[in-house]
C-alpha cells in the first residue's frame, strides 16, 4: 500500500514537473494557448456582431488583451502566428459576419486582382500627392527599412515597394499589393530610424491585413457580386472606375474604420519590435505630429483616429514589449541617410 | 525500477507532445550553425519548408529541416501557418461560416509571373489623365531593388533582425 502510494506521489510530482518544464522552457506555448483563447474570443465577438465597438472601448480591449502574447518570448510568428494557426482571422470572420444570411458573398480577391487595384491606387497616390521625390539614395534607405520590416511581417511572400512622395505635408499611404509611400514632409519630421520603422510598419500592416480590400468588399459598390476577377475588371470598365473611386474615397477622404487603424498601429509596433527597433517609434512619431503645425495638414489627421486616442492605444501596448526599451533607435543613421540627404538637395549644407 | 520505468514513459509522452512544426515564411531563409547571425550558413530554406523545433532561445530557434540538417533560424522568419496546397476560393468563406478551420491562402508574387502594373491599371490611369511621368514613376518604384548584400550590411550595422539583441 505504502509502495503504491509512493508510486502515485511520484507520478503526480513528475507530471507537475513536466508541466512546469513546459511552462518555463516553452513559455511561448503557454502564451500561444492564452492568445488562442483570446483571439478566438475576438473571432466569436465578430461572428456574433459584437466586434463593432467604440474607439475607446477598442483601445481598452485590445491593449491589455495581448499582454501575455507579446514580448520577447512571443512565438514563431509573434501575435500573428496565433490568428494564422486558427485559420480564421479577424477579416475572414468579419466577412463571415456580413455574409451570414446572404446567398451571395464576394469571394476572396486574388493576388492579380489585388495588384491591379493596388497599382491603380498607387498611381492615384502619386498623381494626387505631389509625385515621387527622385533621390535614389533616399529611396534605397526607405526600401531597406521597409523591406526588412516586410520580411518579418505576416505576409512576407509578396513584393513590397517603397517610395518617397514630393510633398511637404507629412503623409503616408499603403495600397493593396505592397505599395507604400511616405512624403518628404513626414521624413523631415521624424528623428530616428525606429520612428520611420513604426510608420512603415503601420502602413505594411494595412497590406498584410488587407484592410482596404476588406473594406471594399463590404462596400455597396460590390454588393450582389460574387467575385471580382480580372476578367470582370477587363470587361467592365465602368465597374472598375467605380471600384477605384470608392477605394480612393476610402483611403484619401473618409479613411478606414477606426478599428482597422488601431490594428495597424498595434501591428506596426509589433513589426518594428520583431525587426529589433525600439518599439515606441510609432508613438513618438504621433507625438511629434500632434505637436507640429503641419500635423493638421496630414492624412494621418484627416482620415485616422485622433492623435490622443492613438497615443492612448499605443501607450497601453508598449509595456508588454519587455526589454524593447533598450533596442536601437538609430537616430544617427537616420540623420546621415535622410536629414543630410534632404539638406544636400535643398542646398542647406 | 517500476518508478524509473514510469517516469521514462511519462517524460517520453511529454517530449513527444512538445514537438512543434513551423514553416519558413520566405525563400532564402538562413539555417545557421549557431544562434548568431555571424555563424556559418548551413543551408538556405525555401518558402513553406516545414521545420521541427528543437530548442527556443530569445530570438533564434534551433530546428531540423526535412533533409535532417539541424541549425538555427531567426524566429520571426518562421510561422505556424502551413502553406496551402490549393487556392482558397470560396472555401475560406464557407469554412469560416461552418466553423471549420481552414488555413489562409499563402500567395507569392516573387515566384510568379505577376509583375508590375497590369494593363488594366495602366489604361485606367491614362484615361483618367494621370501623366506618363507618374506612370513611369510607379513602374520605377516597382523595379527598384536592394541587393541581399546591401540588406545584410544594413541589418548588421544597425544590429537589427538576426543581428539584434
Amino acid at each position: 500500500m505504502k509502495k503504491n502510494f509512493t508510486i502515485l506521489a511520484l507520478a503526480v510530482t513528475s507530471l507537475i514537473w513536466v508541466q512546469s518544464c513546459r511552462t518555463v522552457d516553452s513559455k511561448s506555448v503557454g502564451d500561444f494557448v492564452d492568445s488562442v483563447s483570446k483571439n478566438f474570443n475576438d473571432v466569436v465577438d465578430d461572428m456574433q456582431g459584437r466586434g463593432e465597438q467604440s474607439r475607446q472601448a477598442h483601445a481598452e480591449k485590445n491593449a491589455p488583451q495581448k499582454k501575455e502574447s507579446l514580448g520577447q518570448e512571443a512565438g514563431g510568428g509573434g501575435l500573428i502566428g496565433v490568428a494564422e494557426s486558427l485559420g480564421i482571422d479577424r477579416q475572414t470572420a468579419k466577412i463571415a459576419k456580413s455574409a451570414v444570411g446572404l446567398a451571395q458573398a464576394l469571394q476572396p480577391i486574388g493576388l492579380e486582382e489585388e495588384l491591379t487595384l493596388g497599382g491603380s491606387l498607387a498611381l492615384e497616390v502619386v498623381h494626387k500627392f505631389g509625385g515621387l521625390y527622385k533621390n535614389p539614395a533616399l529611396q534605397n534607405y526607405v526600401n531597406l527599412v521597409g523591406k526588412s520590416l516586410a520580411d518579418v511581417s505576416d505576409r512576407p511572400e509578396i513584393d513590397y515597394h517603397f517610395a518617397v512622395l514630393n510633398t511637404d505635408h507629412p503623409n503616408g499611404f499603403a495600397t493593396p499589393g505592397g505599395y507604400v509611400f511616405v512624403s518628404i514632409g513626414l521624413l523631415r519630421l521624424l528623428e530616428s530610424e525606429a520612428q520611420l520603422a513604426g510608420v512603415l510598419g503601420h502602413e505594411i500592416a494595412h497590406i498584410t491585413q488587407k484592410h482596404a480590400l476588406e473594406t471594399l468588399k463590404r462596400s455597396k459598390i460590390l454588393s450582389g457580386m460574387s467575385s471580382l476577377t480580372m476578367s470582370a475588371m477587363n470587361k467592365n470598365e465602368g465597374m472598375f472606375n467605380k471600384v477605384i473611386l470608392e477605394a480612393s474615397n476610402t483611403l484619401f477622404t473618409h479613411g478606414l474604420d477606426k478599428d482597422l487603424e488601431y490594428e495597424a498601429d498595434k501591428l506596426g509596433m509589433e513589426y518594428a519590435y520583431r525587426m529589433g527597433y525600439k518599439p515606441s517609434g510609432l508613438q513618438e512619431f504621433i507625438e511629434i505630429l500632434d505637436k507640429s503645425s503641419l500635423g493638421k495638414t496630414s492624412i494621418y489627421f484627416s482620415t485616422h483616429p485622433s492623435f490622443p486616442d492613438r497615443l492612448l492605444g499605443l501607450g497601453q501596448l508598449l509595456p508588454q514589449y519587455k526589454g524593447g526599451d533598450h533596442y536601437p533607435v538609430l537616430a544617427a543613421r537616420y540623420q546621415s541617410r535622410v536629414k543630410e540627404q534632404l539638406s544636400k538637395v535643398n542646398g542647406q549644407l | 525500477m517500476q518508478i524509473a520505468l514510469f517516469l521514462l514513459i511519462v517524460l517520453g509522452f511529454a517530449n513527444a507532445g512538445l514537438a512543434e512544426t513551423l514553416y519558413v515564411k520566405k525563400s532564402d531563409t538562413k539555417l545557421q550553425a549557431t544562434d548568431s547571425a555571424k555563424s556559418e550558413v548551413i543551408a538556405k530554406l525555401d518558402e513553406g519548408t516545414p521545420v521541427t523545433v528543437i530548442k527556443k532561445l530569445k530570438r533564434f530557434y534551433q530546428v531540423s529541416e526535412p533533409g535532417g540538417k539541424k541549425g538555427w533560424v531567426f524566429k520571426f522568419k518562421l510561422t505556424s501557418k502551413a502553406p496551402e496546397k490549393s487556392s482558397g476560393g470560396s472555401g475560406e468563406l464557407l469554412g469560416a461560416l461552418g466553423g471549420k478551420q481552414k488555413i489562409a491562402a499563402r500567395e507569392s508574387s516573387s515566384g510568379s509571373s505577376i509583375r508590375g502594373l497590369t494593363p488594366v491599371s495602366e489604361n485606367h490611369a491614362k484615361k483618367k489623365g494621370i501623366s506618363a511621368e507618374d506612370i513611369k514613376a510607379v513602374k520605377e518604384m516597382e523595379t527598384f531593388q536592394v541587393s541581399p548584400e546591401e540588406m545584410e550590411l544594413f541589418l548588421k550595422e544597425g544590429r537589427l533582425g538576426e543581428y539584434g539583441q
